[in-house]
């Protein structure tokens, strides 16, 4: 081609080139200016998170973003965290892994937020954990307890549950395994959802009932598309196991359950993770008459006895109405927790001692007393709910419990 | 030169960016792009050149990402930086193997196989948990170098690594191999008929296309310093890399720089500024949509032609012009062809025996039987439908025959495929023009090769020995003063003289004519003839398919008759004028030919 | 035996909604050499159609079918006059990416319209079966499969009874010779996307009772259709049905007796085999050696 269409070909791809760089130097520039830690004491607080509230996390995104903001009205009402007013800089990672790495790196550079606090689900955490970790800023997440978070020697994280996903399912199967030989079910079945929080959470369960005798007849792991359960539930009904425990999330947790009352499998036992902590929309999505008798683990309890759960409920109820789901509970544990830390050390910019300080005491929460070992594992018990009755009861640990009574093994169409 | 220097200052300005701001988020987001640029620059070799539309090539970006993770989580000893070259090799091997898959598909089929490829990559990645760790993915180590400069490894390994594609692009492009691909997009089994050994040249593409876009994906992935499927295998990544190609110009040298560094920014907005993921995939989808029908070139393309036509409003075409009439004979042709002219005695260099091929019920060649002897010019003439075309298609191997043989040079060629029938000797032109239409005039030409070795492929066309060659042969034949056209833009006349210059590239022991004379004027027709009388002094044998008859009968020594798909005479042209039952198939009792015309 | 024969039932049920949705798909690849990647997309569109009929108007799914077909078959066509119709003529690779453009957009709008949390639909019947001889035949499937039958067999009577429909036939024959003898093909090629739009959104309707959905599910679905063609051989409808039966088989068989996650990748698989070993799919045909590029 002629040497003219050549050059001017040239041209246009380094001008935008060179005029993006230009403008990203610029507004880089402009902004080294201001400091992060002046002295203004009437200066707000900036807290700064990137949340799912788009995408395939958005329910659970949603309900962490509440939990928020709830946590920022009753602490600005009672006269902020340090004096200081709190500010929430909240941005939207669509539940997308290289979206949550931007975000959190224009959170630190951009906006120049002066502390973090976590994202949904592990597979948002383990990447923005990084750039936190990268930065030497505290992180706090909220919810993703995959084991694997907690193994890179991080020396800023810290989950704000009361135990890694493993350990959650341990209250339950240690009850199990208590139970005198008559009333324990003998044979066991393990469907799991493929997520590196729910899959170690069967694991964990797993473990423990084996070792305690209680044989394993089918397990399977499967895809996160799968929508279509007929064929395994066709396959646990020919073993016909006393116990299903089921690693799901909701829609497979519902779909499960449908297809066993389509195969009229009703195993004696049935523990699910997620799903039967969603109340009402769990009862209507399976009809509240088969509710009777599920097990499932979770967090938190709007009517159990932790610190400050009464009021953080209640105003909850008053800015958005109705119970807090489990992972707004959550998200106001892990906004308390970094208070804590804040207020121990004094100041918001020595990230350092406030992790330190954090591995060495207890914070109270919401979701109970919290505490943590060296990488950042909070080392406490979950709650276990059952569905009794057409609502959500709490029957272990036994000191926190909200019944004596637990309804010994699935009822479908017994209530309604 | 204006050019240039633009490309100095932003290279310039690329360089110096992390010194002058150290705010990570727009070092990300540079280094994002870099990422982008680097894929989009590496698709454009096998979709911008080749013309195969890949939408899984964001799996080379996962593969080089789960190399560099599965690598440093079983050696942790070792600097995660050494495995970015494996990671390369990783992908570029995998690329080889999709690409040999290639050779079985085209078009639509292809497509689908590189999402399926790209969806299985994924599957593996999530499946096979004792190498990348499931869906839980991998985790690295982070960085272990001073926070002062903490991304600045990243950013520079990237950038050089997008200098070195954009080098490796623009390198292939001048060369035999870059030809061959725009060939190979153009007209796929035109291109081996002039010598293009395609399988060798897709399979070489892929490998271009995915070995530094591997070694990218491995920087990516240590930056991110956590690997998963999800994340390294989405086809949103595929769909990005493609749009940046297209929007910046496919094919072109920096469009897909220019695409990657538009629209990563543009992701970026719209999920901060517009919240979200739905206003995100309304972005991607409706400007994938869009460019597809408004702007399927791409933008600077668009540019430059609109830039073209401004320049050029008003004034005449060169193509319009007449072509010069007057020949130049061919010196260089003949210091080629010194070897082949013989004095022994004339034996037959072409030989046909029982040829067939069968369309259904249909028999368009039926043991079909003739030859040709080497040094002569041969006709091969005869009523439509009686399947001489279809006699050339079957040589040339456009198609494959049912049944007989044929005999080349003294070796059996039925069984092999087109290119190594030119490697050998024979060249053939088409009687609907087929040259490759989004190539200049000189580039239709170049792309011809004539013999197949790795080096040869390596060889700059646009300029050097081979462009040199090539415009000899074009000034033969009349047409060097178009070297720089498009070849779409040429008249049906202008077409098959370059035509037959590509052909001649091949320094061909024998060439195949389709209807040389069909459908130009006299006075070409009268230049073709003196054309081919001159090639044949220099030893080339020529087999002529035509219905001008007076053209025919002057030009050729002897004449083959085929009828119903099958040889009913052979003979010198007075023979055939007057042989009785050719004048009763085809050429008509009451048929004369005209006396010499008069020089 | 009964746990093989159980399967064998499933699989079967799953292979007849399986034809109905690859039946679209493969119409508009036949007449208008298309691959409409936005295919899912009306698919997950039909479904979230049901749903909203379903729950506003409490209307039983597959009833609703009735209201869909029109509704999906003028966006359908509405679709192709605006995006597809400009580039009919342009490289296959073109119109793929082109509707890839579009399955995102529509995809970006139903997010929209509905949210991205799971949706199903869920009738009475979508938890109780048919007990027969010791196998169980979930009713919803049961029914989804009788009206797929019912819609494809009115398909075929369209295309092989009804002057259009030979129209339609003609036109995917040969396009050049379809307009001499009168044929707009251009009309012709809008109607047939409205009826593959159609297909595919009398198809969402039943998958919705049947699976959850959120509007990125079309991709899992474009996958599994494009192997059923693929596999049927590109352009022939009976093809298409022949091999979504045998998908819905291989699938169920996988997941039963290999393990389910494989059963997500079992699409994949059996395209690349496909058009490794035979090209032209079960029942495709090979296109002429010799067609010249123009």
């Amino acid at each position: 081609m002629s040497q003219h269409a050549r050059w001017r070909r040239r041209l246009s791809a380094p001008i935008v080139v060179g005029l993006v760089l230009l403008a990203a130097a610029c507004g880089g520039n402009a902004d080294k200016g201001g400091d992060k830690g002046a002295a203004a004491s009437t200066k707000p607080i900036r807290i700064g998170a990137s949340i799912p509230l788009t995408g395939q996390f958005s329910q659970q995104g949603k309900a962490a973003q509440e939990g928020y903001k709830v946590w920022q009205a009753m602490v600005n009402a009672n006269g902020g965290l340090l004096g200081r007013q709190v500010e929430l800089v909240i941005k939207d990672d669509a539940s997308d892994q290289n979206t949550v790495v931007s975000d959190y790196n224009a959170l630190i550079s951009k906006d120049k937020v002066d502390l973090l606090i976590g994202t949904y689900s592990s597979l948002l955490n383990l990447p923005a954990s990084a750039v936190a970790e990268k930065n030497k800023m505290l992180y706090i997440e909220p919810a993703g307890g995959a084991p694997k978070i907690f193994e890179r020697g991080f020396q800023y994280l810290f989950f704000s549950q009361q135990a890694t996903a493993d350990k959650q399912g341990k209250s339950f199967a240690e009850w199990i395994s208590s139970l005198p030989e008559d009333q324990r079910p003998k044979t066991a079945a393990y469907p799991t959802i493929d997520d590196p929080f729910v899959a170690p959470n069967v694991k964990g369960i797993r473990d423990v009932l084996e070792a305690a005798g209680v044989k394993t007849v089918y397990s399977t792991t499967y895809a996160v598309d799968l929508s279509n359960f007929d064929t395994i539930v066709s396959a646990m009904r020919s073993k016909q196991p006393d116990l299903v425990v089921h690693g799901a999330f909701f829609d497979d947790g519902v779909g499960m359950i449908r297809a066993m009352l389509k195969a009229n499998f009703t195993p004696h036992w049935l523990y699910q993770t997620t799903a039967p902590s969603l109340g009402d929309e769990y009862a209507k999505a399976i009809g509240a008459e088969n509710t009777q008798g599920i097990i499932f683990a979770i967090s938190h309890a709007p009517q159990a006895k932790t610190p400050g759960n009464a009021e953080f409920v209640a105003k909850y109820g008053e800015m958005f109405s109705g119970l807090p789901p489990e992972d707004a509970a959550d998200a106001f544990g892990a906004a308390e927790v970094l208070a804590a830390a804040v207020k121990a050390v004094g100041n918001t910019t020595d990230q350092k001692a406030m992790a330190d300080w954090l591995r060495g005491n207890k914070v109270d929460t919401v979701l109970g007393t919290l505490s943590w070992d060296k990488d950042g594992r909070p080392q406490g018990e979950f709650l276990t709910g059952q569905w009794q009755n057409n609502k959500v009861e709490y029957i272990l640990p036994q000191n926190f419990a909200t019944t004596g009574q637990i309804v010994m093994g699935w009822e479908p169409g017994s209530k309604g | 030169m204006l050019g240039r220097v633009l490309v100095g200052v932003a290279a310039l300005l690329l360089l110096v960016f992390p010194l002058l701001s150290d705010d990570a988020y727009y070092q990300n987001m540079v280094i994002l792009s870099l990422v982008f640029a680097i894929a989009a620059s590496g698709l454009n070799i096998i979709m911008g050149y080749a013309g195969y539309v890949s939408l899984g090539h964001g799996a080379f970006i996962g593969l080089g990402g789960y190399t560099i993770g599965v690598m440093a989580t079983r050696f942790d000893t070792v600097s995660p930086w050494l495995w970015v070259p494996l990671a390369g090799v990783v992908t570029m091997v995998v690329a080889i193997g999709l690409g040999f898959v290639s050779l079985r598909s085209s078009g639509a089929s292809f497509v689908i196989i590189t999402v399926a490829f790209l969806f299985l990559a994924q599957v593996v990645a999530v499946n096979w948990v004792g190498l990348t760790g499931g869906s839980g993915g991998l985790t690295l180590p982070l960085p272990g170098w001073d926070a002062s400069y903490l991304n600045w490894p990243f950013y520079y390994a990237l950038l050089g690594l997008l200098v070195l594609q954009v080098a490796l692009s623009w390198w292939v492009r001048r060369t035999k191999l870059g030809m061959g691909l725009v060939a190979i997009r153009g007209d796929e089994s035109k291109a081996a008929t002039i010598g293009i050994n395609l399988p060798v040249q897709k399979i070489i593409g892929f490998a271009a296309s995915s070995f530094l876009v591997g070694a990218g994906g491995a920087v990516y992935g240590y930056y991110l310093t956590f690997i998963d499927p999800r994340g390294m295998f989405g086809i949103l990544l595929s769909v990005q890399i493609i749009l940046s190609l297209l929007i910046g110009g496919s094919g072109t040298l920096w469009g897909p720089v220019f695409g990657a560094f538009l629209i990563e920014p543009l992701n970026e907005v719209a999920n901060n500024q517009f919240g979200g993921g739905n206003i995100r995939l309304l972005l991607f989808g409706g400007l994938l949509a869009l460019v597809v029908i408004v702007l399927p070139q791409g933008v600077l393309p668009a540019i430059e032609g609109l830039l073209l036509r401004r320049r050029t409003a008003g004034k005449a075409g060169l193509v319009g012009a007449r072509i010069r009439t007057e020949g130049v004979s061919l010196e260089s042709l003949t210091s080629r062809n010194a070897g082949t002219v013989e004095t022994a005695a004339p034996h037959a260099i072409l030989q046909v025996q029982d040829l067939s091929k069968r369309f259904g019920g249909l028999r368009a060649v039926d043991h079909c039987t003739f030859d040709v002897r080497q040094g002569s010019i041969t006709g091969l003439i005869g009523p439509n439908g009686s399947g001489k075309t279809t006699v050339f298609n079957l040589i040339d191997n456009t198609m494959s025959a049912n049944g007989g043989t044929i005999t080349f040079d003294g070796h059996r060629i039925e069984g092999l495929p087109a290119w190594d029938r030119a490697h050998r000797g024979l060249g053939r032109t088409f009687q609907i023009t087929r040259l490759f239409r989004d190539m200049t005039v000189l580039e239709n030409v170049v792309a011809a090769q004539r013999a197949f070795s790795m080096s040869q492929l390596t060889h700059i066309a646009v300029s050097g020995p081979e462009a040199k060659a090539a415009e000899e042969l074009l000034q033969f034949v009349g047409m060097r003063d178009f070297r720089d056209q498009k070849a779409r833009a040429l008249s049906y006349g202008q077409q098959k003289l370059v035509e037959l210059a590509q052909v001649l590239m091949l320094d061909p022991k024998l060439i195949l004519l389709d209807e040389p004379a069909g459908g130009i004027n006299p006075v070409l027709i009268e230049r073709m003839g003196d054309m081919i009388r001159e090639l044949n002094s220099y030893g080339t044998t020529f087999l002529i398919v035509e219905h001008n008859m007076p053209f025919v009968l002057d030009l050729c020594e002897r004449v083959h008759v085929l009828g119903r798909g099958a040889t009913m005479a052979t003979g010198t042209p007075e023979q055939i004028r007057s042989d009785p039952a050719v004048i009763d198939a085809y050429l008509g009792e009451d048929f004369e030919l005209e006396p010499e015309r008069v020089q | 035996m009964t746990e093989f024969l159980q399967y064998l039932v499933l699989g079967l049920l799953v292979g007849g909604v399986y034809a109905l949705v690859a039946s679209g798909l493969s119409l508009v690849f036949g007449v208008m050499k298309i691959i409409n990647i936005a295919h899912g997309a009306f698919l997950i569109l039909g479904a979230f159609l049901a749903y909203t009929i379903w729950s506003r108007l409490d209307i039983d799914p597959l009833l609703g079918i009735v209201i869909i077909l029109p509704v999906t078959f003028v966006i359908g066509w509405g679709i192709y006059w605006a995006a597809v119709r400009p580039v009919r003529s342009a490289p296959i690779a073109s119109t793929v990416l082109l509707t890839f453009g579009i399955a995102l957009v529509v995809e970006a709008l139903m997010g929209f319209a509905w949210g991205n949390n799971a949706t199903s639909i869920r009738p009475g019947y979508g938890s109780e079966s048919f007990h027969l001889a010791g196998l169980y035949m979930p009713k919803a499937q049961v029914y989804g499969g009788l009206v797929a039958i019912g819609v494809l067999v009115a398909l075929g009577l369209f295309l092989t009874r009804t002057w259009l429909g030979r129209a339609i036939r003609a036109a995917a024959i040969n396009p050049t010779g379809a307009e001499l003898i009168g044929i707009k093909v251009v009309t012709v090629s809008a109607l047939v996307f409205g009826i593959g739009t159609a297909a595919a959104g009398a198809g969402g309707a039943i998958i919705g009772v049947l699976y959850s959905f959120v509007p990125g599910t079309h991709y899992v679905w474009i996958a599994r259709l494009l192997a059923i063609v693929v596999l049927g051989g590109l352009g022939s409808l009976n093809g298409a049905m022949i091999g979504a039966v045998v998908f819905g088989l291989a699938e169920t068989f996988t997941a039963a007796y290999v393990s389910p996650a494989w059963a997500t990748a079992f699409p994949y698989l059996i395209v690349f085999a496909v058009l490794l070993i035979r090209p032209q799919g079960l029942m495709g045909s090979r296109l002429r050696e010799d067609a010249v590029a123009t």
